[in-house]
């Protein structure tokens, strides 16, 4: 069974959840970000399988194992949709649409061919092997594509305060996901450093639920200014 | 050149940018490192290789 810790983010993990979808509801806006809110919801349901496989069958089991990255790929791909979709939103003006949903397919395509030809050498369970590496690599592209679409924000000059803070939100979160993937490559003795992950799951729903509670969807602000300072 | 070749050209062009950013982070332990963060729950160990 996990620890103090542990059982401490997943209830803190599951309230910031519940507390995002409560919000979008209540302020209405549960259709306009609809893929954010399936990636929570997906979130929530796999949540409570997972605890199910954990307390039917303990952290250390196969069964347990399975269930965790298998959905652990489905919600990173639920991830990258929601991500696609703040593409869509700051990118629906210009007429890209189209190309925008290209790329991120051949993207997806491309990820998953590539972590294919990873874990093709495997051939004992190269179904979980392969679950968990194009989940990783998703992550990274993710962390790009993140980047990128700050740039165009800023490029842009948007102003919706949400869809500028959901950005900056995914920013961070993937930006902290891979220092703690190097942290874990330098540190990995130290059990703390496999906790990150989680913490920053925590911090994901966190952040958009103040974002969705604090702003309306009218709300505006200029992202220049959080980028150059005035002298 | 057309929008489906740039839209090629700037998905490899990411694909390129993250594995190759996954690979510098991973130094010298690329084998065996596994760390997800998709929910609050705890984390386990990934299936052994063979």
């Amino acid at each position: 069974m996990p620890g103090p810790l542990a059982s401490f983010i997943l209830y803190f993990g599951t309230a910031f959840e519940l507390a995002f979808l409560v919000c979008s509801i209540r302020r209405r806006s549960f259709f306009r970000y609809f893929f954010l809110n399936l990636y929570i919801l997906l979130v929530l349901a796999s949540s409570f399988g997972r605890h199910f496989f954990l307390s039917r069958y303990g952290l250390g089991s196969d069964e347990y194992r399975y269930a965790y990255f298998y959905t652990d790929a489905l919600l990173t791909l639920a991830l990258y949709m929601a991500l696609i979709s703040l593409y869509s939103n700051v990118f629906g003006e210009l007429q890209f649409g189209k190309y925008v949903r290209l790329t991120a397919v051949l993207l997806l395509l491309g990820t998953a061919l590539f972590s294919y030809g990873v874990v093709a050498q495997s051939t004992e369970r190269l179904s979980t092997t392969f679950a968990y590496e194009l989940s990783q690599n998703l992550y990274f592209v993710g962390l790009v594509l993140t980047y990128l679409l700050w740039g165009a924000v800023v490029k842009l000059r948007e102003s919706r305060t949400r869809l500028v803070q959901f950005v900056l939100a995914l920013g961070i979160y993937f930006s902290a996901y891979a220092a703690s993937y190097a942290l874990v490559n330098l540190a990995s003795k130290y059990s703390i450093v496999n906790s990150l992950g989680p913490v920053f799951s925590c911090l994901l729903p966190l952040s958009w639920t103040y974002t969705m509670w604090r702003h309306s969807e009218d709300a505006r602000l200029v992202p220049a200014r959080l980028v150059a300072v005035p002298r | 050149m057309s929008g489906k070749l740039t839209a090629l050209v700037l998905a490899l062009g990411i694909l390129v940018c993250s594995m190759g950013l996954k690979t510098a982070l991973s130094s010298n332990h690329s084998s065996g490192t596994v760390l997800t963060a998709n929910g609050p729950d705890p984390m386990p160990l990934p299936p052994p290789k063979r």
